[in-house]
């Protein structure tokens, strides 16, 4: 199939040829040239960018470096406008996502909705953890949430997502199974950081209590012990090197809160170049490389890919609107 | 001594034959990038990336080679500045102020050659600081809260009248001009768009590349089309690239202290190298006061500026290698760079990984020594391009300006952007009003909002968080000494005219 | 070496001043008043007009003082000066727009050669140093720097 789309642009270049020079060489390269990480560099959405770009040259997927472009601003909504404006034709573009940005989309942030874009796959789940600072007086998960029901006002909480982002809205629903009654949501503030390193460090330099983020971005404070991690949003435990951390479903809070990364491109790419990236992509899932990428950065690989995540995605946001709704994060 | 037998060994690592070619390049590389107006450190950085990988360079030998190219930025943009008026990137801005009066004097190679040296000290203090303290200055950098970072900012926009000797309203005119336009675009906690009236292109904000380089290199070009007989007969001279002896010593504790200032800013994530440029400049400006002639080429305005860069720019490895988080827009490329190695810079990276640390920190030894050896035969050959005529140096500016900023997007939006800031930095320095206080406004004014909000958030929208801690009240106390000391001093000097007048 | 010129004549700035504190007085208050009209998000202590705002009343004061104590400017340019300059933006413009269009090659071959000869050489030069100049800006982006120019339309370079 991708030869086909090729030799359609062999022959585009094949007409201009009159001018009897040069031409560019129809490539081999399967599409896939340019990453878009919807952040500045250094956070999840570029780290995405840059490992699967890499891999996708490591395992020669593509024969030439993937360009990774870095589009910061407004939680990924920059980047959703431009390539929707722009670039929805563009079969040689994928852009990083994550839960974040669907959140994003769930909330009505972006402008378009989940049709805008064609989703392509998951690669692979970081886990959320709620951390405290290691000389914290917050010992246990309780007694936080204890503090956050019963005195909200003590408590300044932040992560990498804005008022009402996942990050927040992670924290929120330990609360609500804690007992937090919904009109008190609002006062246990929140702050927003450049990212879940930056809200660590504000976190151990005393400036807000608890952190509420992905483990990912900040598993080295974890390993050097600077901080204390209270619970760990996933099903079951993690494995090495942090499987001896508490989940919060062991604490008897059934609460999970994954945040997957993933790629979208343009809502105008066609049927049979949608299922090359796709297919590409599989393939870099299934090697044993990005199972080392992404086991050392604290992601537990994970695929759903072409149609099926076309459906996981505008699920969740079908869950995310609800759970916002009820937050009262909309309306 | 564990550092000493670890700085040893990075020694070792660093003076492999590999190594030392590319941070040779590096350096190389990296003064003719930051030399040209409109490309940066941020390009420099951004373009070797795909290289590493195509060589496959180990880890550290990619980060010696990039960290070459970022140190040889800040020496190189400060020769446009010295030469054509226009800062090849943004912590050379403060180098125009007295480095292009001290070229139009005829001293541009002394201006040159102090420069470099001052680049050196700068950036050697920051590596020595880099060695010896890192870990003593990670506690000290995340003592600073968001209304800590509020009350630096408000330190830089209070002595920003120290920027140039013209009036001083005009000076805040055009600081509260930069800020404001800073706040257009998506807003990162809200997002609404500010100001942006429906155009797509600008909800990312204006970018404060185009801003530098339209406000400088277009309306340089602008005003040497005022009278291009006048602007095409060859004036200038370059001088000796020897400062003289007692220049030199002039400037040694103008070095020193810019050095500190410099360092200290650069620790503090966020603040950056042209927040390290600025307030040593000012700084120096008001610890000198009558005894300095800044503005009319002082040596020791190119001096205070160009140490403060380096001594920034060092400090800003820092918090990046041990707390992962980045200081500037080209640590952020760094650490991306470490990330897609496999390589997570954090609390664990000098346990992890000391032989990669410490090459590093060896190489940083080793490419500043490089850079101030090449400095000195490069600037006979910025004296050749000099001695080329305006006619074909102006068209020439303009076109590396065009492309760099059109690299930023790959759109002609920003060209056109770029036009019209030129077209307001002319306006501007008809009026007098000066320029360096809108990029800066432009450059800090979205951090000095952001952590505004953040501070206020953490105190629930209570106002006294503002000046609730040691380090803030010590700002605002500097800060108020400074304007209060610089109100009394003008005043003296004005009672004096009036008695002898 | 002549007269340095960095002590350009100054010409007074009551004009000047005044159009310019009056242009960003109104700046000032339109950011005020426009700034109300950005929505405060969930649980924001301060929403995003609160810093416009606070940006806007110093910017209001010093425009304010500007055109009561007008300082002074530099000389305005005449009038075969302001034509080579709107002479030199628009064939800017211009050279923008074709950039992308026609390749940086041609585009910037014929941009130079026009600016060279507006910035005071004679054509002979002018085409000279044209040719020069885009092959050399050319080889150094595309080539010793890696940076990708715009292509001729149809042609790999």
């Amino acid at each position: 199939m991708t030869i086909l789309t090729h030799a359609r642009h062999g022959f585009a270049a094949a007409t201009l040829l009159g001018l009897g020079l040069a031409v560019s060489t129809p490539s081999q390269a399967l599409p896939i040239d340019e990453c878009i990480a919807p952040a500045d560099p250094g956070g999840g959405w570029d780290f995405t960018c840059r490992s699967v770009g890499k891999l996708l040259l490591d395992l020669e997927l593509v024969d030439s470096p993937v360009q990774v472009t870095n589009m910061p601003g407004g939680v990924g909504a920059v980047a959703f406008a431009n390539v929707a404006g722009n670039r929805s034709d563009d079969s040689d573009l994928i852009v990083a996502t994550s839960t974040v940005g669907m959140t994003q989309i769930a909330q009505g942030k972006y402008p378009g909705d989940a049709d805008t874009m064609r989703w392509l796959a998951m690669l692979g789940t970081d886990v959320g953890v709620i951390l405290v600072d290691d000389e914290s007086e917050y010992e246990s998960l309780d007694q936080l949430l204890d503090t956050m029901v019963n005195d909200p006002d003590s408590l300044a909480m932040a992560g990498s997502s804005g008022a009402g982002g996942w990050d927040h809205i992670r924290a929120l629903m330990l609360a609500k199974k804690a007992g937090m009654p919904a009109d008190q949501i609002s006062s246990v503030r929140w702050v927003q950081f450049d990212g879940g390193g930056p809200a660590v460090t504000q976190m151990m330099g005393g400036h807000v209590d608890v952190v509420s983020t992905d483990l990912g971005e900040i598993a080295g404070f974890i390993e050097s012990g600077d901080v204390r991690v209270l619970a760990v949003l996933s099903d079951e435990p993690l494995p090495e090197p942090f499987a001896g951390l508490p989940t919060a479903v062991s604490q008897g809070y059934d609460v999970t809160g994954y945040n997957w990364r993933g790629f979208y491109t343009g809502g105008d790419v066609s049927d049979e170049d949608y299922s090359a990236m796709v297919e590409t992509l599989a393939t870099l899932y299934e090697s044993d490389e990005w199972k080392d990428v992404a086991q050392q950065n604290g992601l537990v690989p994970l695929w759903r890919g072409g149609e099926a995540f076309n459906d996981f995605v505008r699920e969740s946001i079908g869950d995310v609107e609800e759970i916002s709704r009820e937050i009262g994060v909309m309306e | 001594m564990d550092i000493l037998a670890y700085l040893a060994q990075g020694f070792v690592v660093a003076t492999e034959p590999q190594h030392l070619m590319l941070a040779l390049i590096g350096c190389a590389l990296g003064t003719l990038i930051g030399a040209l107006p409109g490309l940066g450190p941020v390009n420099g950085v951004a373009l070797m990336i795909p290289l590493t990988f195509n060589f496959s360079l180990s880890p550290t030998a990619a980060l010696i080679l990039l960290v070459s190219i970022y140190y040889g930025c800040m020496y190189g943009g400060r020769i446009s500045s010295i030469l054509l008026n226009i800062p090849g990137d943004e912590p050379a801005m403060m180098t125009t102020l007295d480095g292009y009066p001290m070229a139009l004097k005829g001293r541009g190679g002394e201006a040159l050659g102090l420069s470099g040296v001052a680049s050196f000290v700068g950036a050697t203090v920051a590596t020595i600081g880099l060695t010896l303290f890192a870990p003593l200055l990670v506690g000290f950098a995340i003592r600073f809260g968001p209304a800590e970072y509020f009350a630096l900012f408000m330190l830089a926009f209070a002595t920003i009248g120290g920027v140039t000797s013209g009036s001083l309203s005009k000076s805040f005119v055009a600081a509260c001009l930069g800020l404001l336009l800073g706040t257009v675009g998506i807003d990162a906690v809200s997002s609404v768009p500010r100001f942006t009236f429906g155009w797509f292109e600008i909800y990312d904000g204006i970018d404060f590349i185009v801003a530098l380089v339209g406000l400088f290199a277009i309306s340089e070009c602008l005003v040497f089309l005022e009278d291009i007989r006048h602007s095409n007969k060859p004036t200038m001279k370059l001088g000796s690239a020897i400062p003289g002896m007692r220049t030199a010593w002039r400037c040694v504790p103008t070095i020193t202290r810019s050095s500190f200032v410099g360092f200290i800013a650069g620790v503090l994530p966020g603040a950056g190298a042209a927040l390290g440029s600025f307030l040593s400049y000012t700084l120096e400006k008001r610890w000198l006061g009558r005894r300095g002639d800044f503005g009319n080429g002082d040596p020791r305005g190119v001096a205070a500026p160009e140490a403060g860069n380096n001594a920034a720019a060092g400090g800003a490895l820092i918090p990046m290698l041990s707390l992962g988080i980045p200081g500037s827009g080209t640590t952020a490329i760094l650490l991306a760079l470490l990330l897609s190695m496999n390589i997570t810079p954090g609390p664990l990276l000098f346990q992890q990984q000391p032989e990669m640390v410490w090459g590093l920190v060896a190489a940083l030894f080793i490419g500043n020594l490089m850079l101030l050896v090449l400095n000195i035969p490069l600037v006979g050959l910025f004296a050749r391009v000099l001695r080329a005529p305006g006619w074909f140096l102006m068209p020439m500016v303009v076109m590396v300006a065009f492309v760099g900023v059109y690299s930023l997007s790959n759109s002609a939006f920003d060209l056109y952007m770029m036009l019209g800031f030129g077209v307001l930095g002319y306006v501007l320095r008809k009026l007098e009003i000066p320029t360096v206080p809108v990029v800066l406004g432009l450059l800090l004014g979205g951090q000095m909002e952001y952590n505004l909000r953040r501070a206020m958030a953490i105190s629930g929208g209570d106002w006294d968080i503002l000046w609730n801690s040691g380090i803030s009240v010590g700002i605002y106390a500097f800060a108020i000494t400074l304007i209060s000391a610089g109100l009394v001093y003008g005043w003296l000097v004005r009672q004096r005219r009036i008695n002898a007048g | 070496m002549s007269e340095p010129d960095f002590f350009t004549v100054r010409v007074s700035g009551v004009i000047g001043d005044r159009i310019a504190g009056a242009v960003l007085l109104a700046l000032a208050v339109f950011a005020w008043w426009y700034s109300y009209t950005f929505t405060t998000g969930f649980m924001q202590p301060v929403g995003p007009g609160e810093f416009p705002r606070l940006v806007s009343v110093p910017l209001g004061a010093f425009s304010l003082y500007l055109i009561l104590r007008p300082g002074l400017n530099q000389r305005w340019p005449h009038r075969a000066a302001l034509l080579r300059q709107a002479g030199a933006l628009l064939l800017l413009g211009v050279y923008a727009a074709f950039l992308e269009p026609w390749g940086f090659l041609p585009a910037s071959l014929i941009a130079l050669i026009l600016l060279i000869r507006l910035f005071g050489a004679d054509w002979k030069p002018s085409l000279v140093c044209g040719v020069i100049l885009t092959l050399g800006l050319y080889l150094l982006f595309e080539f010793a720097l890696g940076m990708p120019l715009p292509d001729m339309p149809g042609l790999n370079w």
